[in-house]
């Protein structure tokens, strides 16, 4: 459908905000037969959602200090394996007690984990060292929990997918700018095309604000007032997986105590500090912060003090203050929907948010019940049994180690599930090999190109995984450039375009570039702005914005 | 950071440090000839990325790998590319059996006793047509191949009985680890070494008890005998190192890098202790007439033409400087020294039919700058670089300590070095 | 092991400086740790591309108002244009054909077809002189199906900007399409491998005679001889129009070759190329360096008069950068670089990086200090020392040869 058609039609919701929950809720919502268009003013899952640990927490976590979003999590958990098994990764997790931690508390966890409905079985010091060599070898305890990985760039554009397929029309790079309101009763919204800088209203009966901490400026638009107290993490990325399983500490939740296994490299994180709201946008890492998780991390898998860090990010975790506390002492990590006709006397608007990554499902059902009261939907959420598109039962595994498939064919498999079937891989062109860390085919590309939302590589990346691997995108950058020059037909823009990746991938690289990274980077230097000249032949101060 | 972490980045093999720089694919012999082989960045680094996520991403075709270490030698990060692909290798065989075909073939030792006993029957039955076909259809050894011939007496047997009783008369001593090929094959080159050795005041003496040193049973998958084999080694070569105060001399580069290189690496025995000991004969010699311990004469009337072949594992331990040095120094010795290039036999592969084309392609480059080079014979440290470069040249290869023997003049080296 | 002089490093600068040396008759170790940082060049040498971000059209009044720490300051601005021209002879010698001069720039077109300054380019690759002249007008760009380390696309559109008439022509052979069946190994270096047959040639000559209509011109990827330009040569032979190669992604072609052609030739001149070993540290006797240890050699050590450090940026590991300090690996000599970490880059990628200045601290002669001393036989050459910027001044090769020269000058006098 063009986009001017999509502008024009009158939908039963709007859904604001292309992270999980959003992408959720529009699945949901069109699953339930309702006429759906979701906005986001970026790339799909640039929020927090693509900015946190990729951990699908157990519940255990949360144990101790806050039972019900750690029963929650548990029964999401389940949810997760079943309807996203090309998301998830049953890795299993551990908590474990260090010398330096007190012994005691495990008996405290575990205990509430089994409150809260959480497998914890104990585990002997040696048992973990043998099923994770990675881990810290003086532990004193550890527990074993049902802990998993999740990429949440996959979970997100398969929701998107099957709200796609059900009718649902998304668009990103749509930023919204105001709500048209007419008689106390939101109408619709009005956006900002970013693309080519027009401006647009599309008219929906309910709006759904899903925008993650980016929902008090939204609301605000309403003339609504929400109270969100941004919770700041930093994370490193580490070039290749030195753990197996989910590491955690066994004690109160601190800095730098959880690793996780992601795909092909192990992340570290996170940070958490109080940040003003109006600096979410800067996503910068500080010294401090790498030192932290640095010194931190190194207590979980000693390795990490060897390893090389490609990269380092931070997200801002949307933190909502109680309504009937509005001073911000009493903060509710759990799940927050307000009904702003209820809260406001706004009819018309609902927000989403609170909540975490893990519990994007019940998040997403839980906006979507409030919609169907309000357009009058009586049909049930089933978004707890449904398969996500690529995670059907028959879907094929992880490392699928077929004969016939190569290995871009296979870690295509890892990434996309049974979608990896659409893959054009009948010739040798299509096979070939754009991003050799990450095993990312032609084909696969043109894949992502035609189905998945791709304008920039940025975007292709978050599909993809191209650019990912240990040199950030050293020789793939410039191939997936071409291609995606020639798949677009804009050339004209390519060398725009490929500056713009590399440049974001240097923001992550930065903050951690000694050793090996810093090597890396000159020698990204040497082939693209050296060998191939590309600071003579772009500018791209101030461009940043649309990745 | 007071903890003082992060000052490098290490871990197993180094591929840590890999930058994606891409130049090992320009090196490897096999991705030049095969498009099956996905080449050392993939089959090394890259892969071992994703067999750490999960060990089915293990590809296959690591087995094409031909263990040159060329890529190792061309890495400016040094990586330890082709330590990674074999022990990827070693991973994915666990609890499988190598075939009868590779079990003999990597079996150098125990296919040598028996051939010796009846080398005559054996070398003509290994060279007979109706044996090659058989051994080409059931066994997989392509009919190209002839078995280097065996001798009729081992090494071992001809020291015991001309050479072990006048040993202990020189001022000096070093031990030998001769190999399979000088014991079942060649026992000659053992000899010049004795000679050579002896004329320059050392005696030679065996370690108390050899086995193969196990370079074929790795690259055909024997794990667990190559590590009890190469148990017995490192106390034999302990035993004359510490007891005896000897240097542990070798005239094969390729054991030689087992020993020192491989044993740790892909073995986990520890050899660190006894490694700086274990070295090359031309090595060991080299360094006594460069820092002027002894004395070597040559033979006045000597002439001859000869290119120096670095077999991939001398180029790895970065030794060929020594041989060729040495061999320079032979007045009458005009020396052509060869761009490196893989010859394409890596021991045991080049054997294996379905490797045979293969191996010939990869040799190509060789054999056309051995015969650009209009030599008379050929010189390495390698000796199943030896078979190839003959079968493919059909130029004699010598190793250096025997053309060194061979130019010696025993009689003024004596002289030279204070024996009667 | 005794030389006269051992180098450190198997680079452009490390061989330039072993071949002057050599040719004079000594006897010269290389060490060298890997292949070095010309596998990315594309078939240029730059003397001084731009300062300041202004282009240099003329290098030799540029060099003249560069600061004291820039290594050309060091060896005089006024000594170039000498050292420039033994510095084309060595590299004629060698066997590398390249065209160029010091008086002023010609143009270089890189792989995303952008014209940068250079001195001398490979005479088989594509060189501007003037670009407001150009060479030609219609441009049959010859695009190699499959091939993924040329941006067609990038290249035929800086063409186009430059004022070229740009046909951009995909076409294939049977030995490209044998080599595609590869996922990874289709590099600009397999092609030079497959390729180098006169019956691959005559093959991609059929291509090109076919395909090239009216072209002035046709262009290339540089995918043909890896060892020397006789490949290139061939192809000319056989079509009907005149070619040019143009610089691929790496490992690329032409800076494999002139990796190649210094080394034989270095090889030839008597010199010991030491592939795949390490300087590991070195033995001082007060202020001289009396023998340097490699990871191979182990307890044979390297003793030479005259010892020259050669060993290239942090992509080689000359420097080395780690959480909390710049550190020359080898020797521990003395660095120029910020203490603080956070001082070495700048946020945004396509700025200028302070890292990219670091390297060894050197006085007027080149000599490298280790805690204040200066190391009296120790000298220091291309991208390990101090004060120039190779990625956004262009003055990396023109550095590595010159100041290899100017050593190998200090060192014979």
């Amino acid at each position: 459908m063009v986009t001017s058609d999509i502008y024009n039609k009158e939908y039963d919701v709007i859904i604001i905000g292309g992270g999980a929950t959003g992408a959720g809720t529009a699945r949901d919502c069109a699953l339930r037969g309702l006429s759906v268009l979701l906005v986001e003013r970026n790339d799909y899952s640039t929020g927090a959602t693509g900015r946190n640990h990729g951990l699908m927490h157990s519940g255990a976590r949360y144990a101790v200090t806050d039972g019900e979003s750690a029963s929650e999590c548990i029964s999401e958990n389940m949810i997760l394996r079943r309807i996203a098994r090309h998301c998830v990764e049953e890795t299993d997790g551990l908590f474990i007690t260090l010398p330096e931690d007190d012994l005691q508390y495990q008996q405290t966890f575990v205990e509430a984990c089994q409150r809260a409905g959480i497998r914890a079985d104990v585990i002997d010091p040696a048992e973990a060292r043998s099923i994770e060599p990675a881990v810290n070898p003086d532990l004193i305890g550890a527990v074993r929990v049902p802990d998993a990985s999740i990429d949440p760039f996959r979970l997100t554009v398969a929701n998107l997918l099957d709200a796609r397929l059900h009718g649902a029309e998304t668009l990103n790079y749509h930023e919204v700018e105001g709500f048209i309101i007419n008689q106390e009763r939101v109408e619709g919204v009005k956006l900002l095309n970013k693309h080519d800088g027009s401006h647009v209203e599309v008219r929906g009966r309910v709006v759904v604000n899903a925008s993650g901490i980016w929902g008090q400026r939204i609301a605000q638009m309403a003339g609504v007032k929400i109270s969100m107290f941004p919770a700041r993490g930093a994370l490193l990325i580490f070039g290749h997986r030195v753990n197996n399983m989910v590491i955690n500490r066994c004690r109160k939740p601190a800095n730098a105590d959880i690793l996780v296994p992601d795909d092909t490299v192990c992340v570290i994180g996170t940070t958490s500090d109080r940040i003003p709201i109006e600096t979410v946008d800067d996503m910068r890492v500080t010294r401090e912060e790498v030192d932290v998780l640095l010194r931190e991390g190194v207590k979980i898998a000693p390795s990490l003090a060897t390893t090389r860090i490609i990269r380092a990010y931070a997200g801002v975790r949307p933190l909502v203050a109680s309504d009937d506390d509005p001073s911000g002492r009493s903060i509710s990590r759990g799940i927050v929907c307000l009904d702003h006709a209820q809260r406001d006397g706004l009819e018309g608007l609902i927000t989403i948010t609170g909540g975490k990554m893990m519990t994007y499902r019940l998040m997403a059902e839980i906006a979507t019940n409030a919609v169907c009261a309000k357009v009058g939907n009586n049909a049930p959420c089933v978004t707890a049994t449904q398969p996500l598109p690529g995670s059907e039962e028959d879907a094929p595994r992880q490392g699928d180690t077929s004969k016939r498939y190569s290995f871009g064919q296979r870690a295509a498999i890892g990434r996309h599930g049974s979608l990896a079937a659409r893959i054009e891989k009948d010739n040798d062109i299509d096979n070939a090999l754009v991003c050799e860390c990450e095993g990312v085919t032609v084909g696969e590309i043109k894949y992502a190109v035609h189905q998945l939302h791709v304008h920039n590589l940025v975007n292709l990346r978050r599909r993809t995984r191209v650019g990912m691997g240990t040199c950030q995108g050293k020789l793939c950058s410039c191939r997936a450039a071409s291609l995606l020059g020639e798949l677009n037909h804009d050339v004209k823009h390519a060398q725009e375009d490929l500056a713009l990746f590399l440049d974001e991938r240097w923001k992550g690289m930065r903050p951690v570039a000694w050793g090996d990274t810093l090597r890396e980077a000159q020698l990204t230097a040497t082939i693209y702005q050296g060998l191939c000249g590309l600071d003579n032949a772009v500018n791209i101060q101030g461009k940043e914005d649309m990745q | 950071m007071a903890e003082r972490m992060q000052l490098c980045n290490l871990s197993e093999n180094n591929f840590e440090q890999c930058t994606k720089c891409s130049i090992c694919t320009t090196v490897c012999p096999v991705a030049a000839v095969t498009t099956d082989y996905p080449g050392p960045k993939q089959a090394g680094p890259d892969g071992e990325r994703y067999r750490l996520k999960d060990p089915a991403y293990y590809d296959k075709m690591l087995k094409l790998c031909l263990n040159c270490k060329r890529c190792e030698v061309a890495c400016p990060s040094g990586v330890h590319i082709a330590d990674i692909i074999q022990r990827a290798r070693m991973r994915a065989s666990e609890g499988k059996r190598a075939s009868l075909r590779d079990t003999l073939l990597a079996n150098t030792d125990l296919l040598g006793t028996m051939a010796n006993m009846v080398a005559p029957v054996a070398n003509a039955a290994l060279g007979l047509k109706p044996t090659k076909l058989v051994m080409h259809s059931v066994m997989d050894i392509d009919k190209h191949r002839t078995f280097p011939a065996y001798s009729r007496t081992k090494f071992e047997t001809w020291f015991k009985r001309h050479a072990a009783a006048t040993q202990d008369a020189y001022p000096n001593h070093v031990s030998y680890f001769h190999g399979c090929y000088v014991n079942y094959n060649f026992p000659k080159l053992g000899q010049d070494l004795v000679k050579l050795m002896n004329a320059a005041g050392y005696g030679v003496h065996l370690l108390g008890k050899e086995q193969c040193c196990g370079v074929a049973l790795i690259a055909n998958g024997l794990y667990k005998q190559a590590r009890r084999q190469g148990n017995v080694n490192a106390a034999s070569i302990r035993q004359a190192v510490n007891d005896k105060r000897h240097m542990v001399l070798t005239t094969s580069s390729s054991c030689t890098f087992n020993l020192r290189d491989e044993y740790p690496a892909m073995l986990d025995i520890d050899t660190s202790d006894v490694r700086d000991s274990i070295m090359l004969a031309t090595r060991f010699i080299y360094n006594l007439v460069d820092e002027e311990k002894i004395k070597l004469v040559f033979k006045q009337n000597y002439k001859r033409r000869i290119a120096y072949h670095t077999a991939c594992h001398m180029q790895r331990m970065g030794w060929q400087l020594y041989s060729i040095e040495l061999l320079r120094m032979i007045p009458g010795l005009d020396l052509q020294v060869l761009e490196q290039e893989c010859c394409g036999i890596s021991g045991t592969y080049g054997f294996k039919k379905e490797n045979y084309e293969r191996s010939q392609a990869i040799g190509s480059i060789l054999f056309k700058s051995i015969e650009e080079a209009r030599v008379e014979a050929v010189a390495t440290d390698c000796e199943t670089c030896k078979w190839q470069i003959e079968m493919s040249t059909g130029l004699p290869v010598e190793n250096p300590v025997s053309i060194l023997a061979d130019a010696l003049d025993v009689e003024a080296t004596r002289q030279a070095n204070g024996l009667k | 092991m005794r030389m006269d002089t051992v180098i450190i490093g198997g680079g452009l600068s490390g061989l330039t400086c072993g071949i002057a040396l050599a040719k004079r008759g000594q006897r010269v170790a290389i060490v060298a740790s890997g292949q070095s940082t010309l596998m990315f060049n594309g078939g240029s040498m730059e003397l001084l591309g731009s300062i300041g971000g202004k282009t240099v059209t003329s290098p030799l009044e540029a060099i003249a108002t560069l600061p004291q720490s820039h290594p050309y300051s060091k060896i005089g601005a006024g000594n170039i244009a000498a050292l420039a021209a033994s510095a084309k002879e060595l590299l004629a010698d060698a066997g590398i054909n390249m065209e160029g001069n010091t008086s002023a720039n010609h143009w270089r077109i890189t792989p995303m077809g952008v014209a940068k300054p250079a001195w001398l380019t490979l005479s088989d690759h594509l060189r501007i002189d003037n670009l407001d002249n150009l060479p030609a007008k219609r441009v049959a760009l010859m695009c190699i199906r499959g091939f993924f380390d040329e941006p067609n696309g990038m290249l035929a559109q800086g063409l186009r900007d430059l004022g070229f008439e740009v046909k951009a022509i995909e076409f294939t052979t049977d030995d490209i399409t044998t080599l595609r069946r590869s996922p990874s190994e289709m590099r600009a270096s397999s092609l030079a491998k497959h390729l180098g047959s006169n019956n691959a040639l005559q093959r991609v000559a059929d291509q090109i005679n076919a395909l090239a209509g009216d072209a002035d011109i046709v262009l290339l990827p540089s995918v043909l001889g890896q060892n020397d330009d006789n490949d290139f040569q061939s192809l000319q032979a056989m079509a009907r129009k005149p070619l040019r190669l143009v610089a691929t992604l790496p490992p690329a072609v032409a800076g494999m070759r002139m990796q190649t052609q210094l080394r034989h030739y270095f090889k030839m001149l008597g010199g010991n190329y030491l592939m795949g070993d390490t300087a590991v540290s070195g033995a001082f006797d007060g202020d001289r360096l009396t023998s340097i240890t490699t990871a191979k050699l182990g307890d044979m050590p390297l003793k030479a008069d005259q010892f020259v450090l050669a060993t290239g940026s942090f992509i080689s590991r000359g420097l080395v950068a780690d959480y909390e300090r710049v550190y020359e690996p080898v020797l521990g000599l003395d660095v120029d670089a910020d203490a603080d970490r956070e001082q070495w880059t700048r946020f945004n990628i396509l700025e200028p990086q302070a890292y990219m200045g670091y390297g060894v601290a050197t006085d007027g002669n080149l000599r490298c200090s280790k805690q204040g001393t200066t190391i009296q036989n120790l000298h220091a050459i291309g991208s390990v020392l101090s004060g120039h910027d190779a990625v956004k001044m262009g003055d990396g090769t023109g550095v590595s040869m010159l100041t290899a020269l100017a050593a190998a000058q200090s060192i014979l006098a």
